[in-house]
């Protein structure tokens, strides 16, 4: 059986008109320097009345963008309306953790949701922000927040106690929305 | 006295190229890359939070550049690894001596003539001086030890000798029309408007441009440095202040070719429609001494203007054009140029021989 072969025909056979260089090249040489001008003469507002400039580039660590809410940052726990962390030391995140960055020790309290975490240690260095500890949580007790600046110069200080990851419960209405309908339909 | 003077003009050309030029050249090639392509370009170096569009980048390279490692890899050639950038730095920098910035002025009596070495042959030391620039490229791709220097530097030597010959021959109509090699006649020759070099040579003006980027190794015609096929070629193994002169060497010749080109086809210190005796009756209501150098300012200014707006237009053919192959620049060299500047130089012959009594 014979295979069928497309033949793509490249138009590579250029025009006299494109093969004397100088227009062609006169004619790149118009477009990039219409940008130049344009950009150049768009600094003068920006800079002078803070206009917005046509160049969309970001100045980061000035100027932030805002993430959109389905962005995942490092996970955080959720402070509840109570002031106690929403967090049952159920061990779900743990046992669902792909890069075993989660370690909780759970203890008793006199409270209604009777077990809490003792401890509840996140590794930075290892999450790798998938989200699955915030799918798993039964009482979306953890979510993923818009943080990204988690870089530092060791390793030690990258191992999040419960303390730096609680995060009262109206700071996070729009990620907990956000979960709500994006998880609805394993809703049980 | 002429002692004196001639010490001012080379340190008022020194302190303008080192001084001025080549320090900036970088920062307008990243911002106006930047531009172009719609970012914003370097602006992170401060000093006390004031940035000034990113101007004190130049110093922050330069400082940078200092204190780096000097390295130099084993089984190179010391000796000729060190001289080298100095051979890439020397022929681009010394070719500025004969480009006349300026006209002729009597100054308080006495005659100044703005060109640092007023030589009969001017253009043909200027392209003495570029091929040794060769050696440069070749020394050091040859003294590193390493494959893609080699490969750069063996690229390089090719690309330069055969557009030398295309470079020397594109002038030759330049010549012709103004009868002479000395580049004060031939922008003294300038000074009517319709007489510039682009509109008596305009085919010379373009082969001439294409054939001199060439000859400085930049963007269309890089494959010496071609840092995405071999690395950074023939300079690949240097560090530090050496790195730097072969940078240096490239903005210092961008500078050269664009004063050359404004000698040869633009005019070099002339103001279209204004001659300089128009000038200098107009400014005579000061005395004889004060237009003259008024006269001289506006004159340098002009030509530097013209430098300038050269440098704009290399920086923009580097950002707009992407690298040619190696065969490319060959077949353009050897097939296009070549006989492009023959048919010129004959074309000119003619007219000349018809038109000219």
């Amino acid at each position: 059986m014979a295979i069928d072969i497309i033949k793509v025909k490249r138009n590579v056979n250029m025009t006299f008109w494109e093969r004397i260089y100088i227009p062609e090249i006169l004619r790149g040489i118009s477009i990039t320097s219409r940008h130049f001008f344009i950009n150049l003469v768009g600094f003068i507002p920006a800079i002078l009345f803070g206009k917005k400039r046509k160049i969309f580039t970001v100045y980061y660590p000035e100027e932030k963008l805002k993430y959109p809410d389905a962005y995942r940052g490092r996970p955080i726990l959720v402070i509840g309306d109570d002031g106690v962390e929403k967090c049952v030391a159920c061990g779900l995140c743990e046992r669902m953790c792909p890069a075993f960055c989660i370690s909780i020790q759970p203890a008793e309290t006199e409270l209604d949701k009777e077990r809490y975490p003792e401890t509840f240690t996140i590794d930075q260095s290892r999450c790798i922000v998938c989200g699955f500890c915030e799918e798993v949580c039964p009482k979306e007790a953890i979510l993923m927040s818009q943080d990204i600046e988690i870089a530092d110069y060791d390793r030690s200080k990258m191992l999040y106690q419960k303390e730096d990851l609680l995060i009262p419960e109206k700071d996070l209405r729009t990620r907990q929305a956000y979960v709500r309908e994006a998880f609805a339909r394993w809703n049980y | 006295m002429d002692l004196i003077i001639d010490i001012i003009k080379i340190l008022f050309i020194f302190t303008v190229i080192m001084g001025v030029f080549t320090p900036l050249i970088p920062w307008v090639e990243r911002k106006q890359g930047a531009l172009i392509q719609d970012r914003i370009g370097a602006n992170r170096a401060d000093i006390f939070g004031f940035t000034i569009i990113g101007l004190f980048h130049c110093i922050a390279d330069s400082l940078r550049l200092f204190v780096k490692e000097d390295f130099i890899p084993q089984g190179a050639n010391k000796i000729m690894h060190t001289i080298a950038p100095f051979i890439a730095v020397v022929p681009a920098l010394i070719a500025f001596a004969v480009i006349p910035f300026g006209g002729e002025y009597i100054i308080n009596g006495k005659e100044i003539n703005l060109v640092i070495a007023d030589l009969d042959v001017g253009i043909l030391y200027i392209f003495a001086f570029a091929s040794l620039a060769t050696y440069g490229a070749v020394i050091a791709g040859w003294s590193s030890n390493n494959n893609w220097s080699l490969i750069g530097a063996l690229r390089v030597s090719a690309q330069m000798i055969s557009y030398e010959v295309a470079m020397g021959l594109t002038i030759i109509g330049v010549f012709m029309v103004y009868g002479s090699l000395k580049l004060t006649e031939i922008g003294a020759a300038q000074e009517s408007f319709f007489r510039w070099g682009i509109f008596l040579q305009p085919l010379g003006f373009f082969m001439f441009l294409a054939a001199a980027i060439a000859e400085n190794k930049r963007i269309p015609f890089d494959v010496g440095e071609g840092e995405s096929e071999i690395v950074a070629g023939y300079f690949l193994e240097y560090s530090s202040m050496k790195f730097a002169m072969f940078y240096m060497a490239e903005y210092i010749e961008i500078i050269t070719i664009s004063g050359i080109v404004t000698t040869l086809f633009f005019g070099g210190w002339n103001i279209p429609f204004v001659p300089a005796a128009t000038l200098i009756s107009f400014f005579s209501f000061l005395g004889d001494t004060w237009a003259n150098v008024i006269t001289m300012l506006i004159h340098i200014g002009v030509f530097f203007t013209k430098v300038i707006f050269f440098i704009w237009l290399q920086m923009t053919i580097r950002w707009t054009l992407p690298r040619f192959r190696y065969d490319q620049i060959m077949k353009l060299g050897w097939k296009i140029l070549l006989p492009l500047s023959l048919l010129n130089i004959f074309v000119t012959g003619i007219v000349i021989l018809l038109f000219k009594k």
